[in-house]
């Protein structure tokens, strides 16, 4: 039976879980696995005081139930293995995922794959701001892996994104690819303003019926059909997420920018 | 028994002031001071330790770190991918939390400094109104006694003063300034430059001969009466240098211009290795090591001390009031910077930067730290600093004791660096090796004698009982990591570096008499140019945590 972690806490106090992941339970018993140390605020306690933990690791997948909104770093560092949020899933899910795939059924806080290296990450909800994002400080967020939101976002996603894939199905905020310096951010509802600062590389795909103002830095190129764009529709479907069938064919105008870094960076729109 | 008297038992004692180099021999302790031992051979301590095969030194003495106050602050947030990185400070039962990274938290810094076996540091540049923010985080840095030098090289009044002409209006307002802030000597940081850098775009001094913008004057004017006004005040610690022109290839001869600007005055070039650099025209390539002659300068003129500012292989982070350095590093490396200006004060200059050993200009800088600890004939004159963390930790001392003790060790290391420094340095010629009782001059008997500290660095009768223990061993990388014992103030602090107690040391200012009627004109100044009104810009006596004022010399 697939490892089972079942929330039972009802604190206001975050809950961190950084480190319970499907590879490094994989040799412990129930019993050490009760006993591993998580954070309530800052004190050090058991897993146990706030899961009941049942099954086994040795298959390298792990499901987290319950209202988890509260409890963050869910898969933080995973290497391997599978993991399942069935339900609200807190901060910094996938937080410098190295590999493996995580599941969110609900909604996820910020900072979802935040300097995540590989691996998947797909949130069938919501999910906050910084999504894929560099932390505070740090030269590059994201290097690789994919994050697909079949919801909305917050502001920042994909802040100083290096590599990979994030795709959101709803809405995003604003400033998405702050100073990016390469990857894909592809974005199928609606959107605010200032994407693209300071970006180097990269593309970032708005599809949505209303194509977001951009900043003064960016030029428009051309109009046109690029073949990689079906392509990559194709692998996101491959990965069960919902892609409109009228884009597959669509034209779509290409800016280059932000020319103050240089303009090698691209922004596609959806053909008024 | 008498109460609280503690006996330190049979260790090897290195005590140079006193001339005590490696005899077995005891010492007495009693509040917090080093006392006879009783007369009476009934008297039995209350405490004994055992030192019997361990080294005993003085508590060490970091005289150039930067360990507090607004640019710190700004480092540890402008560096979290570090403290992210890094072996967290876990709290304990008597301990706090902390962070390391190259920028750590106040309380790491202390736990660390003791960890050591370091028990006093002084922060080498705080502007005079961010006083009262350094002497908050000295509150929160445990364990070790602390000061701070007080940025003068580009504040204006001083500049006003000497263009002036008015030398009395200059020593009492420098005297002034270091008792409002409480600090405990007088810091030149690119004396004039910082200023040029406000009105000019990348703007700086190229000479100490350039003059000033509206004031006329030149940083050899600032260095040559700063120094004389210091001497007449007669302050523990001569004027402290970081010279004009830091880390620019050809820099020697200004550094050379600003000792002879000293005219016999003391004076203390800090971070001389980045000061000591042969090459021109800004061109890297042409970078060498001019060592020597200064070196031999500093030993025929017994006026000038120096530290260091050794370069460790590895990430750091620059931070420093010299404002155009800053600029000048983040345009090097393509880092973040954060650049500030202290109105009528300072400048200050952030940017991170990583030394590595196969970087012909690193290996060299590392090389040319090196050739000063071996080039300068008296220990007396030359201390053991990074510019913490500028050219690296203090936690990387263990492993300059190393490389100075052990000429093998050194040369092994040299092969694994940028063999170009072969040509442009000549520490592959030098075999000199330090001995323990260097070691202790240079960590701790000499900086308290160069900043007038009669009751540390040694441990005679009077000396504050700030001692440390180590283990004797053969790789003194090993030894001097890990102390075995560290001692404030007579209490067992360090064991086995664990924290034992968390004592909070004291922070030592000087306090400088000076004509009086000189606050009416400062007071004048402030209203007319200052954000801060006169009568909230001094820091009180009761601000102070365990404050301690050190006397002014009785003589030059």
């Amino acid at each position: 039976m697939t490892l089972q972690l079942r929330y039972k806490g009802s604190t206001n106090v975050p809950v961190e879980v950084e480190g319970i992941t499907p590879c490094s339970l994989r040799d412990k018993t129930l019993a050490e696995i009760e006993q591993c140390t998580i954070f309530h605020g800052n004190d050090k306690v058991p897993l146990a005081e706030f899961f009941d933990v049942s099954g086994t690791a040795s298959n390298e997948e792990m499901q987290w139930l319950g209202d988890l909104s509260g409890v963050h770093w869910i898969g933080a560092k995973m290497l391997r293995g599978k993991i399942s949020i069935h339900g609200n899933g807190g901060r910094h899910i996938g937080s410098e995922l190295q590999g493996g795939e995580i599941d969110v059924e609900g909604n996820a806080g910020d900072w979802v794959g935040a300097e995540m290296h590989g691996g998947t990450i797909h949130v069938r909800g919501n999910a906050g701001h910084l999504i894929g994002a560099a932390y505070r400080g740090s030269a590059r967020g994201m290097t690789g892996g994919r994050i697909l939101i079949d919801g909305n976002v917050g502001n920042e996603i994909g802040h100083t994104m290096r590599r990979g894939l994030l795709a959101v199905g709803g809405n995003a905020g604003d400033l998405a690819a702050f100073n990016m310096l390469a990857g894909t951010i592809l974005v199928f509802g609606e959107s605010g303003i200032r994407h693209g600062a300071g970006m180097r590389r990269g593309t970032l795909g708005f599809f949505g019926n209303n194509s977001p103002p951009l900043l003064p830095s960016f030029q428009h190129a051309c109009r046109y059909q690029p073949e990689f764009v079906p392509l990559l529709f194709a692998q996101l479907k491959g990965h069960d997420f919902v892609v409109p069938e009228h884009l597959f064919t669509t034209e779509f105008d290409l800016y280059h920018g932000d020319l103050i870094e240089g303009g090698r960076g691209e922004i596609l729109t959806v053909a008024a | 028994m008498t109460e609280s008297l503690f006996k330190i038992s049979g260790g090897y004692v290195y005590d140079p002031k006193n001339e005590i180099d490696g005899q077995v021999k005891d010492l007495w302790v009693q509040d917090g001071k080093i006392v006879e031992p009783p007369t009476d051979p009934t008297t039995r301590p209350s405490k004994t330790l055992n030192a019997t095969g361990f080294v005993v030194m003085p508590g060490g003495i970091d005289m150039h770190c930067h360990i507090a106050g607004p640019k710190v602050n700004t480092a540890r947030k402008m560096r979290p991918e570090e403290k992210r990185q890094a072996e967290p400070v876990e709290r304990s039962a008597i301990s706090h939390s902390g962070t390391m990274g190259s920028v750590p938290s106040t309380f790491a810094t202390g736990y660390k400094y003791a960890g050591l076996g370091y028990t006093t540091a002084f922060d080498a540049a705080v502007p005079p109104l961010s006083a009262r923010h350094a002497h908050e985080e000295f509150e929160d840095t445990p364990c070790i006694d602390k000061g701070f030098y007080v940025l003068m090289g580009n504040n204006h009044y001083i500049m006003k003063a000497i263009q002036e002409h008015e030398p009395e209006r200059l020593r009492s307002f420098v005297a002034w300034l270091l008792g409002a802030s409480k600090g405990f000597a007088a810091k030149l940081v690119n004396p004039g430059g910082v200023e040029v850098w406000k009105h000019h775009q990348a703007g700086n001094v190229n000479t100490v001969d350039q003059e000033v913008d509206f004031y006329n004057v030149t940083p050899r004017h600032i260095i040559r009466e700063m120094s004389r006004t210091v001497d007449e005040l007669r302050l523990p610690h001569s004027v402290h240098i970081h010279c004009n022109n830091l880390g620019l290839p050809g820099n020697w001869t200004t550094t050379l211009e600003t000792m002879q600007a000293l005219e016999g005055h003391r004076g203390h070039i800090t971070h001389i290795q980045f000061h000591s650099y042969g090459g021109g025209d800004g061109d890297e390539d042409t970078l060498n090591s001019k060592v020597t002659p200064l070196a031999e300068y500093v030993n025929s003129h017994e006026n000038i001390t120096v530290d260091v500012g050794q370069v460790m292989f590895g990430e750091t982070t620059s931070m420093t009031g010299d404002g155009p350095l800053g600029y000048f590093l983040h345009n090097i490396y393509g880092t973040k910077w954060f650049s500030s200006d202290t109105e009528l004060e300072s400048g200050c200059g952030i940017a991170p930067i990583k030394y590595r050993n196969k970087s012909l200009v690193h290996a060299l800088q590392w090389a040319i730290g090196l050739e000063w600890y071996l080039q300068v004939h008296d220990p007396w004159r030359v201390v053991m600093s990074t510019d913490h963390p500028n050219g690296g930790s203090f936690l990387a001392y263990p492993q300059i004791i190393r490389l100075l003790m052990d000429r093998t060790y050194r040369q092994d290391v040299l092969k694994t660096v940028n063999p170009g420094i072969r040509e442009r340095s000549s520490l592959p010629d030098l075999d000199r090796e330090y001995t323990l009782n260097e070691i202790a001059i240079i960590t701790r008997a000499g900086p308290a004698k160069i900043l007038g500290l009669t009751n540390k660095g040694h441990l005679g009768i009077g000396a504050d009982a700030d001692i440390t223990i180590y283990a004797p061993h053969e790789n003194k990388e090993t030894m001097f990591e890990l102390p075995r014992y560290v001692i404030k103030s007579g209490q067992v602090i360090v064991e086995d570096g664990e924290i034992r107690e968390t004592l909070n040391g004291h922070t030592l200012h000087v306090a400088p008499d000076y004509d009086r009627d000189v606050e009416e004109n400062i007071a004048d100044w402030f209203e007319q140019y200052y954000s801060i009104r006169f009568r909230n810009y001094p820091v009180s006596d009761g601000y102070l945590h365990k404050p301690q004022k050190v006397a002014c010399r009785s003589n030059i």
